[in-house]
């Protein structure tokens, strides 16, 4: 049994080469259909590694398969090619083009045969790296309003549910188009880490097993093993800002425990080294994102912070 | 000049917003450019406009903002080049937000006026008639007819987004106006010329000049209905057979499409109704559907 690879659109380079967005499904017998989406984002090559164990699992269990899973390895290829966010030339964020439009330019084309080949699918998981500048600890995030995500989310094998509220760009990203919609995060941006690609792997696995399309026994871990995450709203997460210019220097790692007052990471001059300003933790809780990328400005976010104890 | 705001940065000077402030009293104007960094357009023409007032003693106000993304403009990029975010989809800012926030906060409070213009280039990629965009009715149609720039285009949801600056102004009860030209990342000296003057007689019509200025020429004052979008059906290398401003009547060639690789014809296209090339495709390699030229009808019809 092999899946079947469907070339879902084509976008055709002024120079004739053709760059493909392809479909990879596997269906066997009765069941629910869930769509598991990586490459939005041209730097973010966890969630397209996550795609790759995935495929490779289900290629192993396709016979114990009980419904469709289709799988979207990468859907801004020229992008990935570079290792940026945009789709290059038109220099748009697909992930502020959906839910596209047809007849327009490739990334807007995209957006549009994304939605289309989307339609009536029950479950949407988008796996994600990082931002490109922070390391991030395993999470999923779900629209605050939709239990039904958040519940199946905490079975995706993360350190935390986040239930967030959409801001002002929401209604344009692919996971807005869809109910229930998942998105799975974490690593370093723009690099592929040890363990973690694995980990979402896993959580991604898992949810297909929640959803009867994945039997116990074709799961690669034990499902008690599968950490259960609280899920977490904006009012638990906080955003810490360096208030000077300069290099933030972390002392801290992503989702070590803190306590409220805690010193996570210091700004220093960045000619002489000297000290300018230490971040000091504003709740106990524990590091959901830490900067990576050290030049800061005034006003840049180097840390989240989420707040309240293990089993909140 | 005045600094209005100031961000100190790791390994370069310190980033400051500027103003130029001309005359004193009422009606006030504000006068914005520069918020893209290579938007060059926009920038040349607030030093024009400063050059212009220089000499004249004015009945009002007029605040100049020439350059707002300078750090983007040293590397000549359009977004803010440190998070590579852009400044006009961050308003109406917050003074204790991310640094292109606190930049769109203080722009916000500093450019606090009656009449409020926000100046661009196109991209990097089209050339537009110098023009300016407006809602379908209300003040600021009265307001852009004014400046006689050649194209007044009134357009439905014009800039009502509030993260962007002409948004962020209306959100707050001004009168904005949308003013662009010529083509981003080069220096359009006429087209800069046009707009400044443009901004001149909008002055005149508000009081603000004690002397009267020259007339302008408007050549197309449109909605959307009447103007022609020509996209490509193939990507290949685009050659413009007419420029911005040209008079075409229907069936007048615009340009081709053809193969990069020999030149071997691809696609042909023409106009469809009579009227002024108001927009152009510059930058030859294009993808399918994309944008090529506008046409638009004119006031003269």
């Amino acid at each position: 049994m092999s899946s079947l690879l469907t070339v879902i659109c084509s976008a055709g380079m002024p120079t004739g080469e053709r760059v493909d967005i392809v479909r990879r499904r596997f269906s066997n017998g009765e069941g629910p259909r869930v769509s598991l989406v990586a490459g939005v984002r041209g730097d973010t090559p966890e969630g397209i590694r996550v795609a790759h164990i995935v495929a490779s699992h289900l290629q192993e269990h396709h016979d114990k398969i009980s419904g469709v899973v289709d799988i979207y390895p990468c859907v801004n290829p020229l992008a990935a090619h570079r290792g940026i966010r945009r789709w290059p030339f038109f220099d748009q964020d697909l992930n502020r083009r959906f839910p596209g439009r047809v007849g327009a330019h490739a990334p807007d084309q995209v957006a549009a045969r994304m939605v289309e080949d989307l339609q009536g699918t029950d479950q949407l998981i988008e796996v994600r790296g990082a931002h490109s500048a922070f390391t991030e600890a395993l999470q999923a995030q779900v629209r605050d309003t939709d239990h039904e995500a958040a519940d199946l989310a905490r079975h995706s094998n993360v350190e935390v549910v986040w239930a967030r509220t959409p801001g002002p760009a929401a209604p344009s990203t692919l996971v807005y188009q869809f109910p229930r919609s998942i998105v799975l995060e974490g690593g370093t941006g723009n690099r592929l880490t040890t363990g973690v690609a694995e980990s979402l792997a896993n959580g991604v696995l898992n949810i297909l097993n929640v959803r009867g399309v994945l039997p116990d026994e074709a799961l690669p871990f034990h499902w008690a093993g599968v950490a259960r995450p609280r899920v977490v709203r904006d009012d638990q997460v906080f955003r810490l800002r360096a208030e000077v210019g300069g290099l933030f220097l972390p002392l801290i790692r992503p989702w070590a425990p803190v306590e409220k007052g805690q010193t996570i990471g210091e700004v220093v001059d960045p000619i002489g080294g000297r000290l300018l300003e230490e971040i000091f933790s504003p709740e106990t809780g524990r590091v959901l994102a830490l900067r990576e990328q050290p030049v800061v400005l005034p006003g840049t976010m180097v840390a989240r912070v989420v707040s309240g104890g293990e089993d909140g | 000049m005045a600094e209005v705001y100031r961000v100190e940065a790791p390994y370069r000077g310190a980033y400051r917003l500027e103003r130029l402030t001309f005359g004193s009293g009422t009606p006030t104007v504000a006068v914005v450019g520069g918020l893209h960094g290579n938007e060059l357009n926009g920038l040349h023409t607030c030093n024009i406009l400063a050059g212009l007032l220089s000499h004249v003693r004015l009945q009002g106000t007029v605040h100049i903002f020439p350059a707002v993304n300078v750090f983007g403009m040293d590397q000549g990029m359009k977004r803010w080049p440190f998070d590579d975010r852009d400044i006009n989809k961050a308003f109406p800012g917050n003074p204790e937000g991310s640094v292109v926030e606190r930049i769109a906060y203080a722009l916000l409070e500093a450019s606090d006026a009656d009449v409020c213009i926000d100046v661009h280039s196109a991209s990097p990629l089209m050339r537009e008639l110098p023009q300016v965009r407006v809602p379908l009715s209300g003040r600021e149609v009265e307001l852009g007819r004014a400046m006689d720039l050649p194209v007044v285009w009134r357009r439905a949801g014009e800039r009502l987004d509030p993260t962007g600056l002409v948004g962020a102004w209306r959100q707050q009860g001004k009168a904005a106006l949308h003013v662009l030209g010529g083509r981003g990342a080069t220096l359009d000296v006429g087209d800069s010329r046009t707009m400044a003057q443009g901004i001149m007689r909008l002055l005149d019509h508000l009081g603000i000049l004690p002397v009267p200025t020259d007339t302008g020429n408007t050549l197309v004052d449109t909605t959307k209905a009447h103007v022609s979008y020509t996209y490509g059906s193939v990507g290949g290398f685009w050659v413009p057979e007419v420029r911005t401003g040209d008079r075409v009547k229907p069936g007048h060639l615009l340009g081709k499409i053809t193969e990069v690789i020999g030149g071997g014809p691809l696609e042909e296209f023409r106009a469809e109704r009579e009227g002024v090339v108001v927009t152009m495709r510059t930058y030859p390699v294009v993808h399918a559907r994309e944008l090529l030229v506008r046409v638009a009808d004119p006031v003269d019809k």
